[in-house]
């Protein structure tokens, strides 16, 4: 009998062995699965946002690529302590956390959505600097087990996770969002693709006139392009409320955040009205409204803020305009656009319009010009007297910051970002 | 050895057992607890990012702003208004902090965008940032609550900074 019972024991104890195994695997799919679950929502979370912030940066020029790799690590810089981290706040992405070790992120860039989502693994496929338009990002990073480390299965303690996100231009914006409300007519309505601009060509865009004497285009521009100025002042703005603020303002940052889109928005097919006070002059008057020159002297913002040209010396708050903004990086005059290194402050998102006229215009659709400085210049001349300044014709090459996809279908035009 | 006393054994071993078997069960429940508690503060914390991040119009300068507010409890009730059930308890729109951030020109990094005309107050004139990040302020705070084992408190303090995009 007493053999008996120790035999009895002995069972207990290999039952006691054999679920240990089985009780470790149970509590590591509570504590460990768990775990894993909140490491990998981290790592998507940090992937998402380097893809975004990424591919917000593409604007088909050669440093695009450079600019997005950039911006995309500032999503899980900590050096400021609030980074994108993984496994509870603890580690940090693409560095070395003691025993965990977190890849450096890879961002591929792709020049259409097919190739970025289907092309998992694939190295091919891949998109240069100037026709990027989509990005994917994989981040890595390893997380540690507690209980199933004691099972054969995962001895080393950890496991590598990994996470992807493709974040990429949209289609064509219906409505497009801080904008610059310059209406510039269509050289040729039946073009629905660049409105008979060549890309690369570069235009004078010049401020409407009435009566025959037309004014001749800018040196170093194909031709001169009639432009106005879309209504958007806000009579009841309680910050910068002077008109000529509120163009000024346009001219250095494109149109304010207003919760009215009305005042910070053009809509495709909308019909728009002439900004009441930028009414043409004759041609033959070789002059241009207030209006026109401090839009100009606006636009020069974005080449130098330390000064207010002299035609705009007495527009309002200018200083707090300008402390807003900031010069493009790159101001040469360029021919070709693919070599502009600068932070797209030049760059420009209008509306082209119908016909440039006082009675109602059409949306036509959206386009993007590269400012160009005046001849022997480094800014654009603010007084000129038809309010003409040279503009590169891109086509759609950057992303919008803020509108909407839906109410339209256009085949060609500016997106803005949107991930998957 | 009798039967009664191979019984006695066995309650024995049980009764040595089941304060280890309840600390284990409970306590398992408690960590997935947290970890679930950990992963749903960072989507909360992803979601008013992601939302505030991409409407139009947000003035994060303004406690009050309406686009925040919803964002806000969208993110933690899963509606766009405050009468929802709150999803972690405790867990209310004012604890939320809401941060800006700019790329400095001089140095590329990132750096706190100031509610100024010449930083990110678009009530003022300004322009938006270039990330917002978003945390709780002071951390949620975790009890746990597992047999034999002295209480703890943990303060899960997760961030999120994403993109802006909008204006």
């Amino acid at each position: 009998m007493g053999r008996l019972a120790r035999q009895r024991g002995g069972a207990s104890l290999q039952t006691a062995v054999l679920l240990v195994p089985v009780v470790f695997g149970l509590m590591g799919f509570a504590v460990d699965l768990g775990r894993l679950y909140s490491a990998r929502n981290d790592l998507k979370i940090a992937a998402a946002s380097m893809a975004e912030a990424a591919a917000a940066e593409l604007a088909g020029s050669t440093v695009s690529i450079e600019r997005a790799t950039a911006a995309g690590q500032l999503a899980i810089s900590n050096a400021n302590g609030r980074g994108n981290l993984y496994d509870f706040g603890g580690n940090q992405i693409g560095q070395s956390n003691g025993v965990l070790n977190s890849e450096a992120p890879v961002l591929n860039f792709f020049d259409t959505a097919a190739a970025a989502i289907g092309s998992e693994g694939v190295s091919g496929g891949e998109a240069g600097s100037t026709t990027a338009r989509y990005v994917k990002a994989t981040v890595r990073g390893e997380a540690p087990l507690i209980f199933w480390r004691f099972l054969s299965l995962a001895q080393e303690g950890r496991l590598n996770l990994a996470a992807e996100s493709v974040a990429g231009v949209s289609a064509p914006v219906c409505q497009a969002c801080g904008i610059e409300p310059i209406g510039v007519q269509a050289i040729s309505q039946d073009d629905t693709t660049h409105f008979g601009f060549v890309v690369g060509s570069r235009y004078t865009l010049g401020y409407l006139c009435t009566g025959g004497q037309s004014q001749s285009a800018l040196a170093n521009s194909v031709q001169r392009v009639p432009y106005v100025i879309l209504n958007r002042y806000n009579e009841s703005a309680a910050v910068l409320a002077d008109e000529l603020t509120q163009i000024y303002r346009i001219g250095a940052l494109g149109m304010p955040a207003n919760a009215d889109s009305a005042y910070s928005c053009v809509r495709y097919n909308a019909g728009e009205t002439i900004w009441v006070n930028a009414a043409p002059l004759g041609c033959n008057q070789n002059r241009v409204n207030p209006q026109i020159t401090t839009l100009l002297c606006g636009l020069a913002a974005r080449f130098d803020n330390a000064t207010v040209p002299a035609s705009c010396n007495t527009v309002a708050e200018t200083e707090t305009v300008l402390s807003a903004s900031p010069i493009d990086s790159d101001i040469a005059d360029i021919d070709d656009y693919t070599a502009y290194t600068g932070n797209r402050r030049r760059i420009i998102t209008v509306p082209v319009i119908d016909l440039a006229s006082t009675s109602t215009m059409v949306v036509l659709g959206f386009r993007q010009f590269l400012l160009e400085p005046a001849l022997s210049d480094v800014t654009i001349n603010p007084t000129d007297q038809n309010g003409r300044f040279v503009a590169m014709y891109l086509g759609s090459v950057m992303p919008v910051r803020s509108g909407r996809i839906d109410g339209c279908t256009l085949a060609t035009g500016p997106g803005k970002v949107v991930h998957q | 050895m009798s039967r009664a006393r191979q019984g006695g054994n066995t309650i024995l071993e049980a009764v040595l057992l089941l304060p280890v078997l309840c600390m284990l069960l409970f306590g398992m429940v408690d960590l997935a607890r947290l970890s679930w508690t950990y992963f749903t503060l960072q989507k909360i914390l992803y979601g008013v990012g992601r939302y505030a991040a991409t409407q139009t119009a947000v003035n994060f300068c303004d406690d009050a702003d309406p686009i925040l507010a919803d964002a806000k409890n969208l993110a933690l009730r899963g509606i766009g208004n405050a009468a929802g059930e709150l999803q972690l308890a405790a867990l209310t729109a004012d604890l939320i902090q809401v941060r800006l951030e700019r790329v400095q020109p001089d140095s590329g990094a990132l750096g706190d965008c100031e509610c100024t005309a010449a930083g990110c107050d678009n009530g003022q004139g300004g322009r938006g940032p270039d990330f917002v990040v978003v945390s709780v302020n002071g951390g949620y705070s975790v009890r746990t609550n597992i047999p034999f084992v002295p209480s703890e408190t943990f303060l899960l303090r997760p961030v999120v900074r994403v993109p802006y995009g909008a204006l």
